[in-house]
């Protein structure tokens, strides 16, 4: 797939170009049908003059026109659980249901992670930019940590400049609602050319190359025990620095302590807790904020034992999760 | 270059001479160069008597998957827009006349993408389009906030 010589970035290195003409082309063919894909890329692409602009403006266009199919991915995921020891049926539904996930994406517009990785580097290639499609486990609060056994999520890489990059169209798209579990468009640029070591917190490619690391690549279990985070992590952080682990063991008096960096400058009034000892959730301020630039040194101390869920919170956007089991002295 | 000029204006001995006082390099260079002016007088010879607009022809074809025929099938001309897309029996009539080399991209949802070069006899074009081989999953993000299983 890719050599051993190969640079990875991130979106920073196309901090010059300004991707307002690129999103403005996918917003204009928001009627297009997927009926045909060669058509639809060339008029995604062929007034922008730079990969990155061409790119982006077929990613924009999937993540803004291609709906999650919250039903389909439900029953998939029961499917795959129930034939995961029997490969003869889990690969008999594996071809099945890639004929009703095209049917559904052709007339619905509608489907879940693979089609959307399948999309974009569908209308990649016909506009000749390098981009796969990436299979692997897809960590989320809502994910049951216990039954990650299956691959369970797809994304891109795209090679532009001669680097790889990393992106991800389902999570880009939108959230499903948490009440009605209808999904909602709410396009998060977070997850364009991401920061590699942002992305590993809760991306885990089946094919190691995909990591697009240059220091150490998490084992499985390393990855299971990472914090929690969200959506808008990705809007906020460039990456989580400290700790590498989700669940904390400390004693009374002694302090969570977390190190991040940021996109754009804070304030200490955008940062708080919301600290759930599983019976009352609570806003609370941390005990203490330290901004370098777009560095932030945060830490908070317990005064009193017990099992505490810890969410970090910066602008009122809930960013990611601690476990901490304060023991009795 | 001196070799093959002394190869053109002397004899067949000449360059028996020529070749066994030179390095096999300088042979190679001299062969190399014969090929070269025999094919440049060929290809001369072909652009007066056959020029490329001759071949151009109405291709037709026919775009099926393992159980029959596909309809709604893209067919385009590669590196342009002109392209037609198949019938409810899968066939297709290509709306510009193509010549040998062109290029058809053939795609469809689902199907790897496929590429037809048109060959100096080709006429109808027949294809089977292969499934994209892709395991589909998908899960979701969640703004839901985490919440531990607890014994309470």
């Amino acid at each position: 797939m890719i050599g051993q010589s190969h640079f990875y970035g991130q979106v920073s290195d196309f901090s010059h170009i300004d991707f307002k003409k690129a999103d403005s082309i996918a917003l204009s063919l928001s009627s297009e049908r997927l009926t045909n894909l060669p058509e639809l890329s060339l008029k995604l692409t062929e007034h922008l003059d730079t990969d990155v602009e061409r790119f982006r403006a077929i990613y924009r266009w999937v993540c803004d026109n291609i709906a999650n199919d919250y039903s389909l991915y439900l029953k998939n995921s029961r499917k795959r659980q129930r034939y995961k020891d029997d490969s003869l049926k889990f690969k008999a539904w594996n071809t099945k249901f890639r004929q009703i996930i095209f049917k559904n994406l052709l007339k619905r517009e509608r489907t879940i992670c693979t089609g959307y990785a399948y999309l974009v580097k569908t209308l990649s290639d016909l506009a000749n930019i390098d981009c796969e499609i990436v299979q692997g486990y897809g960590r989320v609060s809502t994910t049951n940590i216990d039954k990650l056994n299956l691959p369970n999520h797809s994304w891109n890489a795209v090679k532009l400049n001669d680097k790889w990059y990393l992106c991800d169209p389902t999570w880009a798209s939108g959230i499903p609602n948490p009440e009605t579990n209808r999904f909602k468009f709410a396009y998060n640029n977070g997850f364009f050319l991401t920061n590699p070591k942002l992305f590993a917190v809760n991306h885990f490619p089946v094919d190691s190359t995909w990591w697009l690391l240059n220091d150490t690549i998490p084992t499985f279990d390393q990855f299971l025990g990472a914090p929690v985070i969200y959506g808008n992590a990705y809007k906020h952080l460039e990456f989580v620095d400290q700790p590498k682990q989700m669940h904390h063991d400390i004693k009374k008096h002694q302090s969570l302590n977390l190190v991040m960096t940021v996109k754009a400058n804070l304030n200490k009034e955008d940062l708080h807790l919301l600290i759930d000892n599983g019976i009352e959730p609570k806003k609370v301020n941390l005990s203490s904020i330290n901004i370098e630039g777009k560095q932030l040194k945060l830490s908070h101390t317990f005064d009193k034992f017990g099992f505490y869920d810890v969410h970090l919170y910066i602008k009122n956007d809930l960013i990611a999760t601690y476990t901490v089991d304060v023991a009795q002295n | 270059m001196t070799v093959s000029l002394a190869v053109n204006k002397n004899t067949g001995i000449m360059k028996t001479q020529v070749l066994t006082q030179k390095s096999s390099i300088s042979t190679l260079s001299l062969l190399t160069l014969l090929i070269l002016l025999f094919t440049l007088n060929t290809a001369i010879g072909q652009t007066n008597t056959d020029t490329p607009t001759t071949n151009e022809r109405v291709i037709k074809g026919l775009i099926s998957d393992e159980n029959g025929p596909l309809k709604d099938v893209n067919v385009r001309k590669k590196g342009s827009r002109n392209g037609v897309v198949t019938n409810e029996k899968g066939e297709f009539t290509f709306p510009e006349k193509l010549k040998t080399g062109d290029v058809l991209l053939i795609s469809f949802i689902g199907f790897e993408t496929q590429e037809y070069i048109i060959g100096a006899e080709t006429t109808f074009v027949s294809l089977v389009l292969t499934e994209a081989m892709i395991e589909m999953i998908g899960a979701l993000d969640a703004n839901t906030p985490y919440r531990s299983k607890r014994k309470n």
